[in-house]
């Protein structure tokens, strides 16, 4: 155990109209946070987002993604940070994955499997569900496709999956006995969460990607007013100023509407589950408005997959999505069908929903071989395609493009065995050159946080620090005092790699005795005020994981120590010819005029005492016109007697 | 709002954006924090907003979506949404700003004294707007000063309130080159420089100056032609742009909904007249404004009516005032404003697209920012 005196009340008698008699403790914990930003790339939807938060001594890692930019070891975190030191293991209390998009988890199974991490790995339900099948379609094209090596398997997936805790909305997860962390809806995309994490009186909140506003799919990012000590947010769309979404499926509508209308034919890659299921609400009700008859189709696999899905997370889509799944089923559309793949040869005008969403592989791919020769079609990609697809290629304006040939079987296996591509075994003949003459849309629905969303959500939990991540600091300087003035808080931008350290001063909760506080009521003054501070005196025992606040003398008691007296004196010299009595007597008139309010007392001993304070007059033997008065006074009343002397 | 009320509501928008299918080319809509009344073009890809409300405000020039820009491959660029590439903080509201052109430089007014502040609007470095210097006003009427760019290479802004207190000020220097002498005490609408030396001063009673600042005699103010309107009635104006040989004209626009034009040469004269097909009831003088079409012939846009920004091909206007239909009307602000009251929400401010003949911005109270590249019906039906 220990026992600390703190600094006793230094305030002067002015402020004693103020706070009456009380007297105040003052503890200033400081804590540090630091942030260490483990490589994130600039630019959209690039980046990788790799945060690690030590709080109160805690470490998280908040996601773990990886570049989409790069090909080789670039595309992953640099855990070496770490593991110079240690396993991630010890190193780390927990991670916690923000969504399912791969530059937020795309790293998760390297790290876990490969470096080696085997803690608890926390993300919401339709994250977990959704996260393992997008690794494992990227993993078949950077491994399969690409014939790329050093990268993780299937099963290396799998393990990983193993690993992952569900979190549910808004509850609280205890990881350790003084961790805890508490998931948010974040809109975004289905399953997004924002997190509240929490040590002790400590906190942060991590946002991950969010949305703001809500749209015929998802609903608005919402958070308590939880007052954490930092707010971590994406920037990468901090300086814009969002076009409504209307208008994106104004465009989306526009482009369907005019290929139909030609006779064309419009395919729609798109990923099984998010995206598709909007878009088809919204052509629904476009047909209906417009009494349109060309057919919509569905990929099969697609529906039956996405129902699955759709009825497990239906909490997670908005007010609206749900209540249409309660009436009906999502996919009973009046006119979106299911679709055959001997359809994409029948004439005239047709709309396709098909999978994947990057032209790699199957369906989509199928049909847009099929229809890429025909100026009149039109391909509509609604999201980001991962580099090395034909999703990515057309999308960077290529035109004329090299498709595998029958052989290709034959030259994978050969990959397989050898480690590396014999090129002896295919000829010139394997590939043919797909002209691309159908026009290519670029469509992106993604919902993010712009400058207004930013601001939405400081005003909605109230941190005491700002920090933006995925930035370019030079760029967000006017925003930096925006949010700095707006709610008078430090707004930090640290760049990709850079530590930055955040001091906080959490309040500590102490225990206070009764008889400590009745006997501050005792003394008077106004009754407390929970706005204002007051000063209270009192002895700070801190035992074990306690604060307690008792008076002295229990304190003494407690911990069976005695009490030390500790007096101050001083000396002051008086030129004064009357006699010492009558020298002091004049001394006792004097503070009698000056000190109303206060006890003063002349003693039949010849001494004055002001309250606890004596002082005493004597001459000197030389000069008895000099007097030397003596004064001494306890700790407690250091101020006064200064102030009067 | 009741969920029957919101229902409701999306289905009027939904309708609207349907029919904007065919209406539009391009439309794009933006939600600013704070309604702005100045959208100003600080080069052919941006532009500067800034708001007016009584305490602190933001001055922020924002990049346009590059999709609108975009000449070629317009379908692979999905980016759709405005950059804020600078951004600043002025002290009071802002009424009035302008740019000087071939500089980093803007110009504004508070609306409650006749001083004007300059602003830095920033380089590649940084992203702040910074205040660099404040110019001084003659006038103690209390009014905003109006300010417009001089043409000529000097970077030099012309400002005032009203008639008797306009002054031609470089801003290099600070000093005063040019007062315009008159003793009216009229109200100024606009200031406009037609060429490097003529500007007009547009005053709220119809009188329009024109003022040529190499000679030294006190010009004479052109009263708008004899019109129906009778008194109490307020004027606004703009000059059409002055295109090589052909004359440039004058559109007048009085609060009871009347448009004349005149031709530069002779203000007090009507080439053609039209009423124009506006509420007059409920507009904020401030709000309305006129102007020509920098890049469609013959076309003007009127706006702070209503809700709504009117085109209307001026070419089809005759000598004697007839009721005048828009060429095209821009809904947008008034179906997408989700206000409490039912009162309409007004049109703050338009501006057209120097070089794209059919594309302009528009601000409306509610804080709402619209580009639409609109679609001649009349020509697409022929």
């Amino acid at each position: 155990s220990s026992l600390r005196r703190l600094q006793a009340d230094s305030r002067s008698r002015g402020d004693r109209k103020n706070t009456g008699n009380s007297r105040v403790v003052y503890c200033t914990v400081s804590h540090f946070f630091s942030f260490f930003f483990s490589l994130q790339g600039a630019g959209q939807d690039v980046g990788r987002s790799c945060i690690l938060v030590s709080i109160g001594g805690k470490n998280i890692m908040l996601d773990c993604g990886m570049h989409m930019g790069y090909n080789d070891d670039r595309r992953f975190p640099d855990f070496s940070y770490i593991t110079q030191n240690g396993r991630l293991t010890e190193f780390l209390d927990c991670v916690i994955i923000s969504h399912f998009h791969l530059d937020h988890c795309g790293a998760l199974p390297y790290m876990s499997e490969m470096v080696g991490y085997d803690g608890p790995i926390y993300m919401t339900h339709p994250t977990k569900a959704i996260c393992p099948i997008l690794l494992e379609d990227f993993r078949k094209i950077t491994v399969d496709k690409k014939g790329e090596t050093n990268f993780f398997t299937s099963q290396m997936i799998k393990d990983c999956m193993k690993k992952v805790i569900p979190l549910n909305l808004h509850q609280t997860v205890q990881v350790d006995d003084e961790l805890e962390i508490k998931a948010y809806y974040a809109g975004h995309v289905l399953g997004a969460a924002m997190v509240h994490i929490k040590v002790g009186s400590e906190s942060v909140v991590y946002t991950g990607d969010y949305n703001m506003t809500p749209d015929r799919h998802l609903g608005a990012a919402w958070i308590d007013k939880c007052r954490p000590d930092i707010l971590i947010s994406e920037s990468t769309y901090a300086t814009t100023i969002r076009d409504s979404k209307r208008c994106r499926e104004r465009d989306f509508l526009k482009k369907v509407h005019e290929t139909i209308e030609r006779g064309g034919k419009v395919l729609i890659p798109v990923f099984a589950l998010g995206r598709a299921q909007e878009l088809c609400i919204l052509l629904e009700t476009f047909w209906e408005r417009m009494n349109l008859k060309a057919p919509i189709y569905f990929s099969t696999g697609l529906t039956e997959k996405a129902n699955h899905y759709y009825k497990l997370f239906i909490t997670w889509t908005n007010q609206k999505i749900r209540k249409t799944f309660v009436q009906r089923n999502m996919f009973e559309f009046k006119h979106i069908k299911a679709f055959d793949r001997s359809y994409a040869d029948n004439p005239g005008p047709m709309v396709v929903f098909a999978t994947p969403g990057m032209l790699h592989a199957g369906q989509s791919l199928q049909i847009f071989k099929k229809w890429a020769g025909n100026e009149k079609n039109m391909v509509i990609m609604p999201g980001y395609c991962v580099q090395g697809t034909i999703g990515h290629k057309i999308l960077n304006g290529q035109r004329k493009l090299e498709m595998e040939g029958r052989l290709s079987l034959t030259k994978k296996l050969c990959r397989n065995n050898n480690n590396k591509t014999c090129s002896h075994q295919g000829s010139e003949s394997n590939h043919h050159l797909l002209d691309v003459k159908l026009q290519v849309e670029y469509m992106s629905f993604s919902a993010h946080a712009d400058a207004k969303g930013i601001m939405q959500l400081i005003r909605m939990a109230e941190p005491r620090n700002m920090l933006l991540v995925h930035g370019e600091a030079a760029k967000m300087e006017f925003l930096k005092g925006k949010i700095e003035q707006e709610f008078n808080i430090n707004c930090y931008m640290p760049a990709n790699g850079e530590t930055e350290t955040v001091t906080t001063n959490p309040s500590v909760p102490v225990d206070i005795s009764l008889n400590l506080l009745k006997r501050e009521m005792a003394l008077g003054g106004p009754l407390p005020d929970t706005k204002k501070p007051r000063t209270m005196h009192g002895t700070l025992i801190m035992k074990e994981n306690s604060l307690r606040l008792v008076s002295p003398e229990q304190a003494l008691k407690e911990l069976g120590l005695n009490e030390h007296q500790l007096r101050f004196t001083c000396r002051v010299q008086l030129q004064d010819p009357h006699s010492d009595s009558d020298t002091l007597h004049r001394i006792y008139t004097h503070l009698k005029s000056v000190l109303k309010g206060y006890t003063i007392q002349h003693l039949p001993d010849s001494t004055v005492m002001v309250e606890s304070i004596v002082i005493k007059l004597s001459s000197s033997a030389e000069d008895p016109n000099t007097k030397v008065l003596l004064l001494s006074w306890s700790y407690q009343v250091i101020d006064l007697s200064y102030s009067q002397c | 709002m009741g969920e029957m009320d919101a229902a409701e509501f999306d289905d009027v928008v939904d309708d609207w954006f349907i029919e904007s299918l065919k209406t539009y080319k391009d439309l794009h809509v933006y939600q600013l924090e704070h309604p702005t009344r100045v959208i100003e073009w600080t080069s052919g890809k941006t532009v500067c907003v800034a708001g007016y409300r009584s305490a602190k405000n933001e001055l922020l020039e924002l990049l346009l979506p590059l999709k609108l820009l975009a000449e070629e491959n317009k379908g692979l660029c999905a980016e759709r949404d405005f950059k804020v590439v600078h951004g600043g903080f002025a002290e009071g509201p802002v009424h009035c700003l302008r740019h000087i052109p071939g500089t980093r430089c803007a110009v504004t007014n508070d609306g409650r004294s006749s001083g004007l502040q300059v602003w830095d609007l920033g380089g590649d470095d940084s992203d702040v707007i910074r205040r660099t210097a404040s110019v001084a006003g003659r006038s103690a009427s209390g009014r905003g000063s109006r300010i417009a760019a001089g043409l000529s290479s000097d970077p030099r802004v012309l400002h005032g309130a009203e008639s008797s207190d306009v002054l031609l000020t470089d801003l290099t220097s600070g000093q005063s080159v040019y007062k315009l002498k008159s003793d009216a005490a009229d109200p100024l609408s606009s200031l406009q420089f037609v060429s490097d030396s003529v500007f007009l001063a547009c005053c709220c009673s119809g009188n329009i100056y024109t003022v040529d600042t190499r000679a030294s005699d006190a010009p004479r103010p052109s009263p708008p032609p004899a019109t129906g309107g009778g008194d109490g009635v307020l004027w606004c104006a703009d000059a059409s742009p002055s295109s090589a040989g052909g004359a440039g004209r004058v559109a007048r626009l009085s609060s009871s909904g009347e448009a004349v034009l005149s031709d530069l040469r002779d203000l007090g004269g009507a080439v053609s007249r039209a009423r124009l097909d506006v509420l007059i009831d409920h507009h904020n003088w401030d709000d309305v404004k006129v102007s020509w079409a920098p890049a469609l012939d013959d076309c003007i846009a009127a706006s702070g009516f209503s809700g709504t920004v009117q085109i209307y091909d001026t070419s089809a206007w005759a000598a004697e005032p007839a009721a005048a239909r828009p060429l095209f009307e821009h809904r947008g602000h008034v179906v997408s404003s989700q206000r409490a009251d039912s009162l309409p929400v007004l049109v703050t401010s338009h501006v057209w697209h120097p070089e794209r003949p059919r594309t302009l911005l528009s601000a409306a109270a509610d804080g709402s920012v619209h580009v639409w590249d609109w679609v001649d019906q009349s020509a697409a039906a022929c």
